[in-house]
């Protein structure tokens, strides 16, 4: 493996979930046992499986984008492109732009699938559709539905595009890559710009995920595909990672945007480093038995310079899915021993922020590290002898100086970053 | 010394046939793959026509049944580019390699919604007096419409987990999806990876389709394609000054990237050297790329300072050539800015003038075509070059595939959205 003299840190965090606008209300509210997790209040759910969710609410842009060209940019953009927008002008408020080579500023992102906003297609619908169940006339579709429809539209919807506008608005003329590997795209995103920076290929990147599936038509679809939660009458409760109990995933909603950059980049224009980055790797767990959880974990470590014993805790994926918390509990138990290393399951409270959740939780970590305590697990009661691991139930005061995120996908795409505190 | 990528394999599957050398043959040749759309009405579309995938079927490639049945177009191109990719690297069969440093990086596209499905229960549930629609009305006939493994199937990471599991490719798994660049930008930050030692092979590439009425309906909406609906096969005109936009296309293109000790231990052929890469972003507009080619400027020299070549040294450039306006315009601007005099000289040619445009899986297959003309000697055309565009003055290699001899070649992708991915690949040489 080659030796990179360059060292990669984490200066700043931005970040939109259920539980708040403020990296340190996000802490303190999951401290204190708050679940962001409740009916979905953006559309009428009565008639989906599933209608519980995390939103961010009362949700508005405009709050964090002040500038007027910027402010017309947003109305070219669905609710997760404005969800990435703003949590990446979050995170740039501390930094002076001006002390940043533009050329030499990358945008890593993780996006998922982003699905129409229906009423927009609603007129070309009314116009075409059959008396058939499910047929569209194709011929009226495009004579008259076509026209009705916005011309920018296609433009709201594409993946690459939360990293495109965020490259827009703050002049990142450096890489720029949109990761689309689902639940672990946001944690891949951010071991894609770490190797960039340790390679000398920039030296200050914009690194995280954005998502929404509190939305109709992703909720429907996931409710169709996806093992969700139907304990729609207790939704902070609903979501159980590791309890014997759980009985599928909670879906949620937000952005983070970590500021990710070279040690000595960082300290020239006095940033404080608040981790660093030390190691990444990435596996496929071909058998779904955890193997290649392991291995993804065994490379970060590796790279680390690091033995299990040295890390203090684990931020699970941990969803509440009832085969793959078992599956990432065998991959945990293989490096760590069973119930070798406490771990915490940070959807529980937050709901699986999909795309998002990899930054998110990683920004979990890093104020965990800093505040010196991991917050409590919540809704775990009945511990799973299928997963073996020590889930935290109460607050954890963290003894050693690095962490582990993982994150798994439901087809079995596994990533892991070790982070440090900065000293 | 950083451990050098070498190519050992490559599979296509493109509008002009379903394997590599029936693609290059068939530019060669300086035919068009392009048609009227087939897959669905098209007829009162702006656009009637692309360039569509003929006669394929997935059971000729792979036999088994899996979830690849109820998967788009893209993921059925992805398995059968990727079966011939591995089988020319001899890894299909093998059982030596460390199957946990073999790892996948594709640049695809999304699966193919349920159209008529969404859109009627849609029809069903909106009311034009208040713009809005009954969302548990719609959720009642989405519950039951909608195709529960076809809807699993349009994720962006199913391809990927697919391929890795049927070829048993353990290693690192990702996927991107930067538009038309999708595809370059997964072989470069590839070759990335196993340069720094995270994988020793990985299968590399794209696979996209987005001839659906969806895809055709957004790109229409923004104006981008070519409305040459009476003359289908002459639209594609990168360069051409009355060039009208681009062609969908649709396939995939997959190469097997490797560490050069690696495949020599192996016994691998060594079909080029990946020896350049560059990225950037144009950090300027989502619907137009800079207009002096700022960004690709900056990605063709970033690509050229990692190989350690001059731009003397460049003897081929397959353009990103969407044939829009735009495009080909900043792309000569972009070329002259970093090949000075030398411009005039390097033959640079568009393989989407035959081939459409492959969105996620452009770049691999264009890169693919880069090989083959360094082994054949041979560079295609870029046909339907009529009249000369005074803004786009270079040598374009008009209508006729010509004998060239490469050693270097230089690939562009340009995305829609701001990424610009270049990409160099050598004739081998140790």
């Amino acid at each position: 493996m080659s030796v990179s003299s360059r060292r990669v840190v984490i200066t700043g965090i931005g970040t939109l979930s259920p539980l708040g606008a403020e990296p340190d209300t996000l802490l303190a509210r999951l401290l204190a046992g708050e679940s962001g997790i409740a009916r979905i209040s953006a559309f009428d759910p009565a008639a989906m499986p599933t209608q519980i969710g995390g939103e961010v609410l009362d949700f508005d842009a405009k709050t964090y984008i002040t500038d007027k060209t910027q402010r017309r940019a947003l109305k070219m953009m669905s609710r997760p492109l404005q969800l990435a927008v703003s949590a990446a002008a979050l995170a740039m408020k501390g930094v002076d732009r001006r002390q940043i080579d533009s050329t030499r500023f990358g945008v890593e992102f993780g996006a998922g699938l982003i699905p129409s906003e229906l009423p927009e297609l609603g007129e070309a619908a009314r116009l075409s559709a059959e008396d058939t169940p499910a047929r569209v006339n194709l011929q009226r579709w495009g004579q008259l539905g076509i026209p009705t429809i916005q011309p920018l539209w296609m433009l709201k919807y594409l993946p690459n595009l939360p990293a495109g506008h965020i490259s827009i608005f703050h002049d990142a003329q450096g890489p720029n890559n949109s990761i689309t590997e689902s639940d672990a795209a946001s944690l891949i995103a951010l071991g894609e710009a770490y190797r960039i920076l340790e390679r000398d290929g920039a030296d200050f990147f914009l690194s995280g995920g954005c998502e929404s599936k509190i939305n109709p038509v992703s909720l429907v679809r996931q409710c169709l595909f996806e093992k969700l939660s139907r304990r729609n009458d207790q939704p902070t409760t609903a979501c159980r990672p590791f309890d014997q109990n759980r009985d599928g995933m909670v879906l949620s909603e937000g952005a983070t945007v970590l500021v990710v950059e070279e040690l000595g980049h960082a300290l020239r224009r006095s940033a404080t480093p608040l981790a660093e980055v030390i190691g990444f790797g990435a596996a496929f767990d071909r058998h779904q038995n955890g193997q290649g959880l392991a291995q993804a974990i065994r490379a970060a470590l590796r790279q680390a310079h690091l033995t299990p014993d040295d890390l203090d805790f684990v931020i699970g994926h941990a969803t509440g899915h009832p085969d793959h918390d078992a599956v990432e509990a065998r991959g945990l138990a293989a490096v760590f021993g069973p119930h070798g290393i406490p771990v915490y399951a940070a959807k529980a409270a937050l709901g699986h922020l999909g795309a998002a959740s990899g930054a998110t939780e990683v920004a979990i970590g890093i104020l965990a590290l800093h505040k010196g305590v991991v917050p409590p697990t919540l809704n775990y009661h009945t511990p799973d002898p299928d997963c073996p691991v020590r889930v935290l139930t109460t607050p954890h005061t963290v003894q050693k100086k690095a962490f582990l995120k993982v994150a798994y996908t439901s087809l079995g795409q596994c990533a892991a970053a070790i982070l440090k505190k900065w000293e | 010394m950083r451990r050098r990528v070498v190519i050992t394999g490559m599979g296509a599957v493109t509008p002009l046939g379903h394997d590599v050398k029936s693609t290059m043959e068939g530019q060669l040749a300086g035919k068009s793959g392009v048609g009227p759309i087939q897959q669905f009405e098209a007829r009162t579309f702006p656009t009637t026509f692309a360039a569509e995938v003929k006669g394929f079927d997935l059971a000729q490639h792979i036999p088994e049944n899996g979830p690849w049945d109820n998967a788009g177009p893209n993921t059925r191109f992805a398995f059968a580019a990727a079966k011939q990719a591995l089988a020319q690297a001899g890894l299909l069969q093998d059982t030596k390699t460390d199957r946990s440093r073999l790892g996948v990086y594709l640049g695809s596209g999304e699966g193919v919604q349920d159209f008529h499905a969404i859109m009627w229960a849609l029809s069903r549930t909106y009311d034009p007096a208040t713009r809005d629609y009954d969302v548990p009305a719609f959720t009642r006939y989405a519950l039951e419409l909608f195709h529960p493994q076809r809807e699993a199937e349009q994720e962006l990471h199913t391809t990927a987990a697919h391929l890795a599991r049927y070829f048993g490719l353990e290693g690192p798994n990702l996927s991107c999806l930067t538009a038309c660049a999708a595809s370059s930008q997964a072989i470069g930050e590839a070759t990335e990876l196993i340069r720094h030692g995270d994988a020793e092979v990985i299968l590399a590439g794209g696979a996209h389709s987005m001839i659906h009425p969806f895809g055709v309906t957004g790109f229409n909406l923004l104006t981008a394609l070519s409305q040459r609906n009476d003359a289908p096969s002459k639209a594609s005109r990168p360069f051409d000054l009355h060039r009208d936009g681009f062609v969908l296309g649709e396939g995939a293109g997959m190469l097997v990237l490797e560490e050069l000790e690696h495949a020599k231990q192996r016994g691998a052929v060594l079909l080029a050297e990946l020896t350049g890469y560059g990225s950037t972003a144009d950090a300027f507009r989502v619907t137009d790329s800079h207009e002096d080619g700022r960004g690709a400027i900056a990605c063709i020299r970033g690509a050229l300072k990692d190989s350690g070549l001059s731009p003397d040294q460049i003897d081929y450039i397959n353009a990103h050539g969407t044939s829009t306006k735009v495009n080909d315009r900043a792309e000569t601007l972009a070329v002259k800015a970093v090949f000075g005099e030398r411009a005039y000289q390097v033959p640079m040619s568009s393989s989407k003038s035959m081939l459409g445009h492959l969105i996620a899986a452009g770049g691999a297959v264009e890169l693919i075509t880069c090989i083959e003309a360094i082994h054949r000697g041979w560079i295609p055309p870029t046909i339907n070059y009529e009249t000369p565009d005074p803004e786009c003055d270079l040598d374009y290699v008009p209508n006729q595939a010509r004998p060239h001899r490469v050693r270097h070649a230089l690939s562009n992708s340009f995305g829609f959205g701001g990424q610009n991915i270049s990409l160099i690949v050598s004739r081998f040489e140790s």
